[in-house]
This record gives structure tokens, sequence and C-alpha cells, in this order.
């Protein structure tokens, strides 16, 4: 515990909960209407006590903006993080647990889709199923699954090969306690590492694939969106770029820290 | 021998996978290529004629085997929306696309190496942290951030370098760099600083071994302990991650390139995407992952050159 507790631990920890909590919170206090209420009169009006970071080029308070973009770039990157656990988990495991031919097929599967870049792969089938939330999620946790899934496996192979499996096994114990008991609990570890760090990465894809049109479409508030929209008033408004770029950057940040605190804490090969 | 043999026939095992996911993947989901053709209001009868001589109606494995028997005999077909013969869109797109990705590794190598030693060898001090901390933000913004902050600052304030376009290499060679400079450093700013911590952790290890405790204890300069000797060991893992990057490199053009409107394949994979255009997101997903495909095999086959204890081991 000692060990977790760095400076980088708790900053990158604070600066989750605080977004987390933002995320939660800030639907209850901003009603839609007054994130999404135009005021021309007020367009791309900088920083000041009326509206604290400013307004967009269609008079809306980027403060509000940039709080409910949290709640959707945080729920599309949890969600698709989820998923990918859901579907690679047990590829992997079963890759590593079983090994010889279920292994050799479901790995030759999996390389070749490591061969698609992951944006590229969440912006085809985004595209193809037709950008919205769900479809957000669902392309962007199909293209992280296969990393998790070499992950999980490369982990499984190790556990499977440990005295105390081989001991299970000559007790008598069959493949799905095994599995449960066994092989989960000892890579779980490794799952939530990679789980944060997919996090981060999950974020800068919704950033991406709303950025190209091909995520979260308005008028829901998202930080990829609000940057799209930015690029036309940079000249005379570059705090409409700045302030979500902020936000992805603080947010992804806050992962970071935390998930590479995490991976020295929990990682056997990286604690040395 | 055998190796490479065996390297052989997994390349085309994983190019027909990948022309299969690909293939799959843009025909089970919903879309139709003769509604995309002729529009939504279209009559229904004219429709399902075009349906007929495209071939759509004919089981999916028929037009993926026609697919792939086009691609082997060089018609590629023909793009929906720019109405021209895809095999040349692609040869000229690719053309593009290489020019930034060339350059934005060359950039980012160029400063991620030596950032990267100069880091370890003074880890845990205040340089180890000023560098650390740069490439954890580095790797904390998003591409195409960095990319509207350069168009700020080099194009609109400065004016030094245009913000758009793309310039052919063949007819003009230093327009094409200032075109493609700043989408290349957009993109090698990430990348750079990924692999300055990839590289910082790699030489820490190596720094950390029997073999340079023994080189310092021999009395060689730092400079020849550092740079001949650590260097040395870590420039084989630092080109694997490098060449490792060349797949995030191909799914960041595609922003990259829209962003500055440079005309590349990342531009024209977008375009596809955006407009449904099934036959051309057929071809750039295929070649884009195969370009990934064999940029790691050249990287493995590299590191053999590279690493004695790989070739005889």
């Amino acid at each position: 515990m000692k060990r977790f507790l760095t400076p980088k631990a708790l900053v990158g920890l604070g600066v989750i909960v605080a977004i987390l909590l933002i995320a939660i919170l800030a639907p209850l206090f901003i009603p839609d209407a007054a994130a999404n209420k135009m005021n021309m009169a007020a367009r791309l009006k900088g920083p000041a006590l009326a509206h604290l970071l400013g307004t967009d080029q269609l008079g809306r308070d980027l403060l509000y903006r940039v709080m409910l973009g949290a709640r959707t770039s945080l729920t599309i990157a949890g969600l698709a993080v989820g998923l990918s656990i859901i579907i690679g988990l047990p590829l992997g495991i079963i890759s590593g647990y079983y090994r010889g031919h279920v292994d050799n097929v479901l790995m030759r599967l999996v390389d070749t889709l490591l061969s698609f870049p992951a944006l590229l792969l969440a912006l085809t089938i985004s595209a193809m199923l037709g950008p919205n939330l769900q479809n957000t999620i669902i392309a962007i946790g199909i293209a992280f699954t296969p990393f998790l899934a070499r992950i999980v496996r490369g982990e499984a192979l190790r556990v499977v090969q440990m005295p105390y499996v081989e001991a299970a096994r000559a007790s008598g114990t069959n493949d799905l306690q095994m599995i449960l008991r066994h092989i989960l609990p000892n890579i779980m570890p490794q799952i939530i590492v990679q789980a944060t760090i997919s996090l981060a990465f999950a974020i800068l894809a919704e950033a991406g694939l709303s950025f190209l049109g091909l995520g979260t479409q308005p008028p829901q508030s998202s930080w990829g969106l609000m940057i799209q929209a930015s690029r036309d008033y940079l000249d005379v408004a570059p705090w409409t770029a700045l302030v979500p770029g902020a936000a992805v950057a603080l947010t992804v940040l806050g992962l970071n820290m935390f998930g590479d605190v995490l991976r020295d804490v929990l990682d056997p090969r990286v604690r040395g | 021998m055998s190796y490479l043999l065996n390297r052989l026939l997994s390349i085309v095992l994983t190019l027909f996978l990948i022309s299969a996911i690909t293939f799959g993947v843009t025909n089970i989901l919903p879309g139709d290529v003769a509604m995309m053709i002729m529009g939504t209001q279209s009559n229904p009868e004219a429709l399902e004629g075009l349906r007929h001589s495209l071939g759509l109606n004919d089981p999916l494995i028929v037009q993926y085997g026609r697919w792939i028997a086009g691609m082997f005999t060089g018609d590629w077909g023909q793009s929906l929306i720019f109405k021209a013969p895809i095999l040349d869109l692609l040869g000229q797109k690719i053309k593009a696309s290489a020019l930034i990705v060339v350059m934005s590794m060359a950039i980012a190598l160029a400063v991620a190496v030596p950032l990267g030693v100069w880091s370890a060898v003074h880890r845990d001090k205040w340089q180890d942290s000023v560098s650390s901390s740069a490439a954890l933000l580095g790797v904390s913004l998003p591409d195409f951030f960095w990319g509207i902050m350069l168009i700020l600052l080099f194009a609109r304030t400065l004016g030094w370098l245009p913000s758009s376009g793309y310039a052919d290499p063949g007819v003009d060679f230093g327009l094409a760099v200032e075109h493609a400079f700043l989408p290349s450093l957009a993109l090698g700013l990430g990348l750079m600083a990924h692999l300055t911590r990839m590289t910082r952790s790699t030489m820490v290890g190596i720094l950390g071994q029997e073999f340079i405790r023994v080189a310092r204890a021999k009395g060689l300069a730092e400079r020849t302990v550092i740079w001949r000797y650590g260097l040395a060991n870590a420039i084989g893992p630092v080109m694997t991650i490098a060449g490792l990057q060349v797949g995030y490199l191909f799914g960041s053009i595609i922003v990259i390139e829209t962003l500055f409107n440079y005309t590349g394949m990342g531009w024209l994979t977008y375009q596809a995407l955006l407009n449904r255009d099934v036959p051309l997101i057929q071809a750039t997903v295929f070649v884009i992952a195969a370009v990934v495909m064999l940029t790691n095999l050249l990287v493995d086959l590299l590191y053999l050159l590279v690493d004695p204890r790989i070739r005889l081991g």
C-alpha cells in the first residue's frame, strides 16, 4: 500500500475522482436546456464572470458543455472498455488455458485484427453501423478487444504453469473451477492495469471519432465535437479549442499517471 | 531458411484473413451500395437492376471470390464518390501518406532517442522529471489537438507554413515538404512522447546491467559507455517499438490528414467512410492493414540483422 501512495498516484487518482464526480453530478445541476441554450448576442465571448470559460460559436456556455462532455466521454470510454473485457477476457483465458489448436486459431484471428489500427477499425465499424452514442461504444469496444485478449492470453499462459495450478489439477479440480478460482483471480491485477490504460486510449478514440463526425452526434456535448466546432474560430476564439482540449488532456493524464503507478505496484515483471 | 518460409506462409494466411475480415465487416453491417450510387429516392426496379448487374444479389462467398480475383488481376473496382479506378487513387494517395509517415517517424526518433537516453542517464533527477512529465503530457493529448495548436501558431499567427493542402513531391519536393511538415509534426509529437518513454525505460534496464558496470570499471569514458555500450543494446527494442507504432500512425493519419486537408490515404479513407463508398472502404482498409502487417514483418527481419543473439539463437 505504501508503494502505491506516491504523489503521482495521488494526483492521478485525484484528477480521476474529480472528473468522475463532475460527470456524475453535472447533469443533476446543469439542465440540458441550459447547456444547449443558444445566445447569439454572447457568441465567442472570452472567459469572464458571466461565462467562466467563455462561450462557443452559438453563445453556449463552455463550462457547462465541457462538464456535460465529461459524462459523454467517460460513459463511452467506460462501457467500451467493459465491452472489450466481456469479449476479450473469455477469449484470452480459453486461448491461454487450453493452448494447442484452440490457441492457434484464436490468436491467429487476434493477431490479424491487431494489423488493423484500432482507430481505423473503430471508424469503419462506426461508419457502417451509423454514428451514434451506442454504436461508438460498440465500435471502440470491438477495436480494443484484440489488445485485451492478447494480454489476458499471455497472463493465463503464465499462471497455468504455476505449481499451485498443477496441484489443483492433481486434486481433481475441473476446468471451470480452475479458471474461476485459480486463473482469473491471479490475472486480475494485470487486467485492472490494462483496463486503466485502455480507458485513457478510449477517451482519445472517442474524441477522435467525434472530431471526425463519426462518434457522438450534436446536440449531445462531447469534447471531440467541441474541438471540431472550434476549428473555424481559432483566430478569434482560441479558448473554444483550448477548453475541451485541456479537458481531454487532464482526464487522460490522470488515467495515465494512475495507470503507471498501478502497473509498477501490481505487475510483478515491472516490480522486479 | 525454414524461418523465412514459415513467415512467408504466415503472411499469405494473414493477408487472406485481413481480406476476409475487411470484406466481412463492410458486408455484414448495414449499407446498400446500389442505393449509394442511385440515391435514396430512386426507383425500386432500377435499384434491383443495378444490384443484379453489380452482382450484389449473389451469395457473399461469390462476391468475396470476385473481389479477391479482381485484386489479383488489377481490377480493384471503381470508387462510387470519385468515379475513378480505385487502384489509381490508391497509387496517388499512398505516395502522399508515405511522405508524412516517414517524416513524422524521423522527427519523433530524432528527438525521442536522445531525450530518452538523457532521461535514463539522469534517472530520478530533475532532468528525468522534466522529460518524463513532458512525455506523459505528450501521450495524453490527442493528435488532432496538437494539429490545431500547430495551425494556430505556425500557419495563422506566424504565417510560416501552409495550414492545408498537398503538393506532389515529384513536381516540387520543397513545396511538398512544406505542406507535409505541420501534419508530420502533429503526428510526430504524440509518437515522440511515446518513444521517449520507451527509450527511457529500455535504457534504464540496460544501464543497470553487469556489462555496463564492467565498462565503467575499465575506465571507459561515460560518453562511450552510454552511447556505444548502452544505446547500441537499446536500439533493437526501440526500433521494434517504433515499428509497432506504424499501426498507430496509420490510424492517426485519418484524423490528421482530414484536419490538414492533406489528400493522402487517411483523407481518402475518411472520404470513403463518410460517404459509405463500400468498394473504396474495402480497398483502403485492406491496404492499410496489409501495410501495417508487412511493416511489422520488416521490423522483425531488421531485428534479425541488428541483433546477432536472435539470428544465431
